[in-house]
């Protein structure tokens, strides 16, 4: 589905991916973990093009995007992203928030934008939410509509940054059961998380970045168990 | 005292229609000041330096010459060419400067919007345009509204130097009574007394406009 060859990415003079391969499947959930500044944000970012890579290769879907040659607008449709801070659109309601690009992007007609938009809010559990603005939502039920707003431009895949990390404790756990109900879906998802349970229970492949370079990947259960390079090790004893 | 309200009651017909003047080319330069100033904001920001060096230019200008100098040069500047009446000519030179204060208003105010609100809105497969137009600007002009304000009453202040190209608003009036006169303490004086009331009630108008729009 999707498919990196020796990325690289620098800002000015630091150089933050240091050549990444990477295949990820349909179907698959890979969580992306390393400690912070490894470059796992900006590894996603340069998935939907928030970030122009400097050096290789990123296929999606079999086609190869060169940046300056395509409509990145167009790709971007096809891989939705949910933000830590979530990002929603304060001067949106809810419902607002979410059929805002199927409209305007998709060019749906409004009625079923609306259907479906109040459908995915079902599906998140906020179905009461609709007409409601966001500064009166808890960081929980935001992120739910960010999740539900990124769908509803039914992406063939979902990226998460640290969506759960701007929350407080209590409510972490709503939303990791959103990302769980779509991972069961079969939605293909990449979540840089630090929630190792969530990594455990869902994560097809876990992938660790060490100073932007891939330095261990494997089955969640192996990893975790066993994990073999220095830096994993000392990085999971810290978490844990 | 009772000479001044004496002056203030024998002058208050031609005061209110002078006001009247007043406040129109305050409105229409302000008016197309806004749009000057949206459309320059944009330039200023764009990654094509060509329109970001030309709104630099035009703000520098504006702000770096005296408005009475810039009201006089479009006068006698631009009626050689066009035939343009006094008050269009002060209507623009007003709405020329005003345009460059709002240009930075409204930048500083696009700027202030968090950089997740367009990544959010790329994200979601729409172009930097559409962003900006959906997502950017209605929170932009928000933001804008107070500085706006501000600008709208400095606005209506500075359009009294275009008295000096002849146009029959509060300032104009006040200095022609004032020559024929001899009583110009009384007459600057009311002059004075109509701007602030002008100037009360814009205030409480932006007042009301923030207020409703917090909600
Ligand atoms: N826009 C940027 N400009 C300059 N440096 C950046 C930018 N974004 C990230 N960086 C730097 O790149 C490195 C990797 O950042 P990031 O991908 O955010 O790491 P992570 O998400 O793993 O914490 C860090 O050193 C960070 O400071
Ligand atoms: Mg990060």
């Amino acid at each position: 589905m999707i498919t990196v060859r020796n990325l690289h990415k620098y800002f000015k003079d630091l150089h933050v991916l240091k050549g990444i391969d990477l295949d990820i499947h349909e179907r698959e959930v890979v969580v992306l973990i390393g400690a912070s500044g490894s470059g796992k944000s900006t590894l996603l970012r340069c998935l939907n093009f928030l970030e122009l890579k400097d050096e290789g290769e990123i296929i999606i879907d079999g086609q190869q995007i060169e940046p300056k040659k395509v409509q990145l607008n167009k790709i971007r449709e096809e891989v939705g992203m949910v933000f830590q801070h979530f990002n929603l659109f304060p001067h949106k309601t809810v419902l607002e928030n979410i059929i805002e690009a199927p409209v305007h992007v998709k060019k749906i007609n409004k009625e079923e934008a609306v259907e479906t938009g109040i459908a995915l809010l079902e599906k998140v559990g906020l179905r009461d939410k609709v007409d409601v603005y966001p500064d009166k939502l808890s960081g929980g039920q935001k992120q739910r509509v960010a999740i539900a707003r990124a769908l509803a431009m039914k992406p063939k895949i979902m990226l998460f940054d640290e969506p759960t990390s701007a929350l407080d404790p209590e409510l972490v756990g709503e939303v990791l059961q959103v990302m769980k109900g779509l991972a069961n879906e079969g939605m293909t998802m990449v979540v840089v998380t630090h929630e190792m349970g969530f990594a455990k229970e869902v994560a097809d492949r876990v992938i660790f970045l060490d100073t932007g370079v891939i330095a261990e990947e494997g089955h969640p259960e192996e990893f975790f168990a066993n994990p073999q390079h220095e830096k994993a090790k000392q990085f999971l004893k810290n978490i844990l | 005292m009772s000479q001044f309200l004496e002056s203030f009651v024998q002058t208050f017909n031609g005061f209110i229609n002078a006001a009247g003047v007043t406040l129109q080319i305050t409105l229409v330069s302000l008016a197309i000041g806004a749009v000057i100033g949206l459309v320059v904001a944009l330039m200023k920001l764009s990654s094509i330096k060509v329109l970001s060096l030309t709104a630099n230019v035009y703000i520098g200008i504006i702000r770096g010459t005296p408005l009475i100098v810039q009201i006089m040069w479009l006068y006698f500047g631009i009626t050689q060419f066009i035939v343009l009446s006094a008050f269009w000519a002060g209507a623009i030179a007003l709405a020329i400067h005003s345009g460059a204060y709002i240009a930075e208003i409204f930048r500083g105010a696009i700027q202030s919007i968090e950089k997740g609100q367009m990544e959010a809105a790329e994200s979601l497969g729409m172009t930097k345009t559409l962003a900006m137009r959906r997502v950017i600007l209605p929170q932009a002009f928000k933001r804008a509204i107070p500085p706006l304000g501000n600008q709208f009453i400095i606005g209506l202040k500075d359009s009294s130097l275009v008295a000096f190209i002849g146009i029959s608003e509060i300032f104009n009036l006040s200095m022609s009574q004032a020559a024929s006169t001899f009583r110009q303490l009384e007459f600057y004086t009311i002059a004075g007394v109509y701007y602030l009331v002008l100037v009360i009630i814009f205030t409480i108008i932006v007042n009301k406009i923030e207020k409703r729009l917090e909600t």
